[in-house]
């Protein structure tokens, strides 16, 4: 809301610096933006707060001043006089309203024989003060009085209404009406309209007709001052993307007095700078004051919620000066009060506290009233994040923040227990055209950031990113939002899978981890024959594997890469965070590497849990070394070379049981995996 | 007299053995201890031979003084010299040795490692700090129903912040979080007061993407309710935070604004450089009335505060960063910064 300085000393004496004043009224609410000099005024600029509508306008602003520095503050009275002998309102035109449940009041005069120009200097200053456009001087008092009171006004050309009337009613489907910015609208049914006998002459509350405005010609002039529906102008404005400094009002709640002030003063201006003929009276239709409850304030109450006392003389000389009503004297520091009709934001009795706290100032609250000591600890999410991203930083890796909606072809769930097979969550929003998807995985996210550091000179970057994903329920309402951890990195997938394992050791977990073959329902992120599932104690934990040929395309990477994305909750549920002390062992282990030949179909896992199995009650760990094909071995044959390594607690071990115990992993291994030992 | 007449020769000779020690120790002194053993011994403020030397000098009578003195000054400057050279032929015989085997000025070969991310570094000292003073960390889904994101916080149908262009609407009834408020009437839906908590996390409004907005920012939000809570006690928190968080004393100062879910709403400045700015730090207030009757607290026992502030902004602050969508842009140049 830009105001004008020397507007502003129409209504009070303002002695002290412009500076003093907008630092006050930044402190009360009314926050500094800007002050600029345009030609020998001042153009304040002031952001009001959406629950202070009665700021938007010069009088709601000297009333505000009056209330911050104390000063008294002289309202216009306006008491047009109509014409000796005119006629009466009601013979020169007429307005219907059907809606009166959007329309709550409407009143109209009418001046005739007015003579249409332009505005004298002073007025057409103070709109430009304002960056107001000046048009002629009756659109310019219609402006002049909205900025004055914050109620918007409509002039008409009442000899082009047809049938002299005004009906308030809503639009009819595809109806037209060419605004005064030039532009043609569509009517619907949810809008309100101001027609006459014929057709819409303008959109309740947001802009008046083209054909029925203001011109050089106009003799005759109906101003129209209404109260509609919030609601009904901001859909309508909305709708129509048309915004104006009349409807930005409308939206809020108005001063219902100020309805028939604002047009006897519009008349009072017109008939000063117009000329012409007041007629008799006024058509007004509605404009019930709505009734206002008492709010009961408690003393008691300021201290409990400000942690200040202030005075009871002080409070109510406050809410006084803030133009509410007390009714009757307090008694035990309880007193009643009625707000005025500019402000319908107080309605509560902690609304008079927040207005009696604004205008004593915060700046008498202490800062130095700590509250009492109390104990919070880490949640063992917080813990297991902080762990996850040290280790992965210690790795070498770089923690990324991507965004949660991601364009729909980087959509892709996880299929199995990562993901029900539902579609990702969509949002329609203008303001985002392609990114349009709430993102079910992180990886494709985290791809994205490898490209963009690889199209900026950086095309091997290891990123990871912990973040919720979103799994639609059809179940119910909100979908789950699961906390993911992924991390993507140059390589292959023994690389990605590594960060799992290193996860599970940190937490300790690698007891619990194993690999789990997804063949059945791989992720097409990954590549079909590299990619695999892992599990904690049994638990679908995560995906891992080598990016696939075409994600790369896709995405424009040039270099291969693996992925893994993780279930974080599943960590945090089963990470150790208080490891148990095990006693460092006295005996000396022994150790064994061996290799086996094996079908290239035998897996891993089945070598060791067949070793396990076999290697007697002093294996301690096995450790896999390196595998191999090709040399002498058959085509589809691999050799596999792991270390053993055995202790026994209580006593030292000697060469040949260890050498025993190989012998029988070896012997078991044949047996049952086809294996033999390699020369 | 004839004792003055013995003794002058024979402190001057004193003098020429020590020229003469001192020289050959100083040449044939092999490394720097050797050499600092040797400047100790002759040149040692304290105990060194000079410094006896000098003594001598106050023993004499007048003439023997004069002639005494001046052979002490050109002895102590010539071992100064002889100490001198020695050091020069000591350290450029070490840089020439070392240079013939292995320079040692190539860099390391240092370990790679990655970092957290800057927005990561701000909410953990954030939560940190809100920790010490007793404030748990609380979460809540990022998708909320309208109850929790607008009725609950004071936020009536048909009122102008549940428009569909100013939100992301999922459904008619579900929305990506506007505010980490939400996360408050969770809490406070499930436990009694005292509560005491900050809620972090991500917050979308579809504002234009440019140097100062982005659709997707984070906030963390503080909540303490119990009996005789005041604006005095939201005052002094968020001093105390300050102080920690920037590590000198800074005053706070309240601007009245205006949120639905808290009053008094005020704007949160604080000022602590010289310069006497204000910088603005985020929203704050009590607890609205009817927030606690949402969630089943009876205003009348029981107040509250509720701020929140903007990680983005303070972590801007703090590294001198003038556009926030590096954020989420994740150049390596950019991580590797903070």
């Amino acid at each position: 809301m830009i105001v004008s300085w020397n507007w502003l000393l129409e209504y009070l004496r303002l002695e002290m610096p412009v500076d003093a004043l907008t630092e006050k009224l930044a402190l009360s609410g009314l926050n500094h933006e800007s002050t600029e000099d345009v030609g020998g005024d001042l153009a304040i600029d002031l952001e009001v707060t959406s629950n202070r509508p009665d700021c938007l306008n010069h009088l709601g602003i000297a009333r505000e001043i009056g209330v911050l520095f104390e000063l008294p503050v002289r309202y216009p009275d306006p008491r047009p006089a109509a014409g000796k002998n005119a006629k009466s309102v009601t013979s020169l035109a007429s307005v219907e309203n059907l809606e009166p449940d959007l329309c709550s009041h409407f009143t109209a005069r009418v001046i005739t024989g007015a003579t249409v120009k332009e505005s004298p200097w002073w007025l057409r200053k103070r709109l430009e003060t304002l960056g107001v456009r000046p048009i002629s001087n009756v659109v310019d008092i219609t402006n002049y009085v909205l900025f004055e009171c914050g109620q918007p006004l409509h002039a008409y050309d009442l000899g082009k209404l047809a049938g002299r009337k005004l009906v308030v009613r809503r639009g009819i489907e595809n109806e037209k009406l060419q605004a005064i910015n030039g532009k043609t609208y569509s009517m619907t049914p949810n809008m309100l309209v101001i027609a006459d006998a014929d057709k819409p002459v303008g959109l309740a509350g947001v802009m008046g007709g083209l054909e029925t405005e203001i011109s050089a010609s106009t003799r005759d002039i109906l101003i129209e001052s209404a109260r509609f529906d919030p609601i009904s102008v901001r859909t309508t404005s909305r709708a129509l993307g048309l915004f104006s400094p009349s409807s930005h009002r409308f939206e809020r709640p108005m001063d219902p007095e100020k309805t028939d002030w604002a047009s006897r003063r519009c008349a009072e201006l017109i008939l000063e700078l117009a000329g012409g003929t007041l007629a008799e009276g006024v058509i007004e239709l509605g404009g019930n004051l709505p009734k206002r409850a008492p709010i009961t304030l408690r003393l008691s109450q300021i201290s409990r919620i400000l942690g200040i006392e202030i005075p009871e003389s002080e409070v109510r000389e406050i809410l006084h000066r803030l133009g509410l009503k007390s009714h009757g004297s307090p008694v035990e520091g309880q007193s009643t009060w009625t707000s005025p009709s500019w402000r319908s934001d107080l309605e509560r009795e902690i609304d008079l506290i927040e207005e009696v706290a604004r205008v004593h100032g915060y700046h008498h609250i202490p800062e130095d009233r700590p509250v009492p000591m109390s104990v919070a600890s880490r949640t063992p999410r917080e813990r297991v994040e902080s762990g996850v991203r040290d280790t992965l930083t210690g790795a070498g890796l770089f923690e990324a923040v991507t965004f949660s909606l991601i364009a729909e072809n980087l959509s892709k769930p996880i299929p199995g227990d990562l993901a029900p097979s539902v579609a990702p969550i969509r949002i329609e929003h203008s303001s985002r055209k392609k990114e349009t998807t709430l993102r079910p995985s992180l990886v494709p996210s985290l791809l994205e950031a490898r490209a963009y550091n690889q199209a900026h000179g950086s095309p091997d970057v290891n990123l990871f990113e912990i973040a919720h994903v979103y799994l639609p329920r059809p179940d119910r309402e909100l979908p789950d939002e699961p906390v993911r951890l992924a991390a993507v990195v140059g390589g292959d997938w023994r690389q990605a899978k590594g960060l799992a394992e290193a996860l599970a050791s940190r937490f300790h977990l690698s007891g619990k981890l194993t690999t789990r073959t997804n063949a059945n329902q791989p992720w097409q992120v990954l590549a079909g024959e590299a990619q695999a599932v892992l599990e904690l104690s049994g638990k679908p934990w995560g995906i891992f594997g080598n990016v696939a040929t075409d994600t790369l395309k896709d995405i424009d990477l040039r270099l291969p890469c693996a992925a893994l994305e993780l279930d974080l909750s599943l960590l945090i549920e089963l990470a150790v965070l208080e490891p148990q002390y095990r006693r460092i062992p006295d005996q000396p282990a022994v150790t064994r590497d061996l290799s086996l030949v094996v079908s290239d179909r035998i897996l891993w896992s089945q070598i060791a849990e067949a070793a396990s199995h076999s290697a007697g009650p002093w294996l301690e760990s096995i450790e896999f070394l390196d595998d191999f094909k090709g040399g002498n071995l058959a085509s589809d044959e691999r050799s596999v070379h792991f270390g053993m390594s055995f202790r026994n607690p209580t006593r030292t071990l000697s060469g040949e049981e260890a050498d025993q115990a190989v012998a029988e992993v070896v012997r078991s291994a044949s047996q049952n995996l086809g294996a033999r030992l390699r020369q | 007299m004839s004792s003055a007449d013995s003794s002058a020769p024979s402190a001057l000779d004193d003098l020429e053995r020590l020229l003469i020690d001192g020289k050959a120790a100083f040449e044939s002194a092999a490394d720097a201890d050797a050499l600092e053993k040797a400047r100790v011994t002759f040149l040692g403020l304290k105990q060194g031979r000079i410094k006896t030397a000098q003594e001598v000098l106050k023993t004499l009578p007048g003439p023997d003084r004069k002639a005494y003195g001046q052979r002490f000054n050109a002895v102590k400057t010539a071992l100064e010299e002889a100490c001198e050279l020695a050091r020069l032929r000591i350290e450029s015989g070490q840089a020439s040795q070392a240079v013939a085997s292995i320079d040692l000025t190539v860099p390391g070969a240092a370990p790679r490692f990655g970092r957290r991310h800057p927005l990561t570094q701000t909410a953990e000292e954030l939560i940190d700090i809100f920790g010490r003073m007793g404030f748990s960390l609380a979460r809540g889904p990022e998708i909320e129903d309208t109850f929790h994101n607008f009725v609950a916080l004071n936020i009536p149908e048909h009122h102008p912040a549940r428009e569909p262009l100013d939100n992301f609407y999922v459904t008619p009834g579900t929305l990506l979080r506007s505010q980490t408020s939400t996360v408050q009437i969770r809490v406070m839906k499930k436990c009694q007061p005292p509560v005491r908590v900050v809620a972090l996390g991500r917050v979308y409004r579809p504002d234009a993407v440019d140097a100062t907005h982005s659709f997707m920012f984070h906030q963390i939000e503080g909540l303490y309710v119990d009996r005789n809570v005041t604006m005095a006690n939201l005052k002094s928190t968020l001093r105390q935070f300050a102080k920690s968080y920037l590590g000198q004393d800074v005053t706070v100062r309240f601007r009245p604004s205006f949120f639905p879910f808290t009053e008094p709403s005020v704007e949160v400045d604080m000022q602590w450089d010289a310069s006497g700015r204000w910088v603005e730090m985020g929203g704050a207030g009590m607890v609205d009335p009817n927030v606690l009757k949402a969630v089943g607290f009876d205003p009348e026992i029981y107040s509250g505060f509720a701020f929140g502030l903007g990680i983005e902004r303070l972590c801007m602050r703090r590294h001198g960063i003038d556009d926030i969508r590096p954020f989420y842009q994740n150049d390596y140049r950019f991580l590797n910064q903070f």
